[in-house]
């Protein structure tokens, strides 16, 4: 963390006592933090979710349950189209399930907030705001000040090496960019469980390198739960704690693979025989569960001819 | 002369564009003074120059204009506020919108001037029956783009605002209107045309000052100089508020 914010809680009792002179000395930037113990425990529970109107369901999601611990770091893989994006919108809380239960520390999740913070696969930066504003706009809507959510913002946009675009809005960055100023913008708010839907996937290699052991970092510092989504295993078993393998729509978790690979982990563990041995079985699973999705489509669109 | 060759593309293009007024006047006087046209029907630019330097001078010219400006201020300020509102109101309540959409969609093909003779009759000939006019010419317009620019609102955004922690009551400030600015910019010039149509017909149809009814008022002296001069100065306060508002549009949404 820049040196250039003081940490202040914003909890009545400071766990962390920062020297009340200190703060007078450098003002220049004040800004709390929930230093709240560890949170952001996930329990998903026989979730089905079906899109459509009667007559044309679609089954996206087929009872799927899993358990997330607190501060776990979990990747999901599986093929395009398996629900990946449509799990992290029910841990959101932007759609309902339709049957079963996403529950967040144990209360179900009814709606979205800030406590889940999220990286869409799309962009979405406020095309309005500054790069800075973007940054700034989760602590404003926290009630911090304009001036300390802008200190917040500068520091978080300098860990991922943007400092120099604070003023520029985003159209003038590239895709690649735009995907590091949400990353930014999300991880500001300190949510106790973050989304990343693919988030890397518009980064040249060494950008996403980068960014990955960025990530892992930060991580490490708040120990937030972490839901990850990507389709390429090996940024999946980098970072994770544990891996889910999903199968073709419809979306079932096939595969719950733990990651006991020691921390910190740096970016040649991709050479390590473990990281290798479970790379492996992914792979194996994938494949079979892609074959077997042929297999279904060949099947359907014969009885279909028929 | 040397200077005035142009050496680059951009270079021909500006210097056609400094021209092209200049050269409009001068293939009018031409015309004018050819004999193929009849030269008190059709007067040269430099009797219209004349006209209005009588307007000014002897006539009336800067409280015409200062009437005329001050009904399309007046009338469009109201109809666009009140087309801004009721246009977020319908985005957003569903209900409201079922209520009052149906009715506008009735009123909104009316085309204002026709509205003339019954709000001459409501309101007399004063100031009030021109703002109402204008307003009601302009509200439609925007409250069209309003209620389509709110619902438009990307709504990837506004997720992304929810999972920010943005209260329900602070959507309409952060995300809602900046997004529909666009679309609201949109209808908010055309309809500034709109009110100058409008304010023509209210003007014709009766006043006791403004430049369109100057021009009635020439015509019916047969002042064929002053009617044009009243086109040029009616051209010249559209051009020039029309240019004002893409300026101040532009520095607005800088950021598109
Ligand atoms: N709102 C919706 N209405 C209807 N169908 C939907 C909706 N959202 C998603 N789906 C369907 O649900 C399935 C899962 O979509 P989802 O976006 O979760 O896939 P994904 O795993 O994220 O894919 P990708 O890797 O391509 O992003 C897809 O078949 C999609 O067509
Ligand atoms: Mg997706």
């Amino acid at each position: 963390m820049g040196a250039a914010c003081d940490a202040v809680a914003l909890m009545p009792a400071p766990p962390v006592t920062v020297p009340r002179a200190t703060l007078a000395a450098d003002a220049s930037c004040r800004v709390g933090y929930d230093l709240a113990p560890a949170r952001g425990a996930i329990e998903i529970n026989n979730l089905s979710i079906i899109f459509g109107q009667p007559g044309k369901e679609f089954l996206a999601i087929d009872r799927v349950s899993f358990a997330i611990k607190p501060g776990e770091f979990i990747c999901i893989v599986g093929p395009s189209g398996c629900g990946k994006s449509t799990i992290l919108n029910m841990v959101a809380g932007f759609e309902r399930p339709t049957e079963g239960s996403v529950t967040l520390d144990g209360v179900a999740i009814t709606k979205p907030g800030a406590d889940r913070g999220m990286v869409f696969q799309q962009p979405s930066l406020f095309p309005w705001k500054t790069v800075r504003a973007n940054v700034a706009y989760g602590p404003r809507m926290a009630g911090l000040l304009d001036r300390d959510a802008y200190c917040l913002a500068d520091q978080y946009l300098e860990m991922v090496g943007l400092a120099q675009f604070a003023g520029n809005y985003p159209k003038t960055l590239s895709g690649g960019m735009q995907q590091r100023v949400a990353i930014a913008r999300a991880l500001v708010n300190r949510p106790s469980v973050l989304l990343m839907d693919e988030p890397f996937g518009a980064l040249d290699a060494q950008t996403r390198a980068m960014m990955q052991e960025t990530l892992l970092r930060i991580w490490a510092d708040n120990k937030t739960t972490v839901i990850f989504v990507t389709h390429d295993i090996d940024e999946a078993i980098f970072p994770g704690d544990r891996i889910l393998v999903m199968s073709a729509s419809p979306g079932r978790v096939v595969l719950d693979i733990p990651v006991t690979l020691r921390r910190p982990r740096s970016t040649d563990i991709s050479l390590d025989r473990l990281f290798l041995s479970i790379k492996k079985r992914c792979l194996e699973i994938i494949r079979r569960e892609i074959l077997s999705a042929f297999e279904r489509q060949a099947q359907a669109s014969e009885s279909n001819h028929s | 002369m040397v200077a005035f060759v142009p050496t680059t593309r951009a270079g021909l293009y500006r210097s056609l564009r400094i021209i092209s007024i200049p050269l409009f006047f001068a293939i009018w006087e031409l015309v004018s003074h050819s004999g193929i046209v009849n030269e008190f029907l059709f007067p040269p630019p430099s009797v219209v120059a004349e006209a209005l330097f009588e307007w000014a001078v002897h006539g009336h010219l800067l409280l015409d204009v200062g009437m005329s400006i001050s009904r399309v201020v007046v009338g469009y300020i109201l109809g666009a506020t009140l087309g801004v509102a009721i246009g977020i109101a319908t985005a957003r309540y569903p209900a409201l919108s079922s209520l009052l959409t149906p009715i506008f969609q009735v009123l909104r093909p009316i085309p204002p001037i026709a509205l003339v003779p019954i709000v001459i009759l409501w309101l007399g000939l004063n100031e009030s029956g021109k703002y109402f006019l204008i307003l009601w010419a302009v509200f439609f317009t925007v409250w069209i783009a309003t209620h389509f620019g709110v619902q438009r609102v990307d709504p990837l955004l506004i997720r992304a605002a929810q999972a920010l922690g943005t209260p329900e009551h602070r959507m309409l400030r952060e995300m809602l209107l900046p997004g529909a600015l666009p679309y609201v910019f949109v209808g908010l010039r055309t309809s500034l045309s709109v009110a100058f149509y409008t304010l023509v017909a209210a003007e014709l149809a009766g006043a006791f000052a403004g430049v369109a009814y100057r021009i009635d008022i020439a015509h019916e002296n047969l002042r064929i100089g002053l009617m044009m001069a009243g086109l040029v100065v009616l051209g010249l306060i559209s051009a020039g508020l029309d240019l004002a508002f893409e300026g101040w549009a532009r520095h607005v949404m800088r950021w598109r």
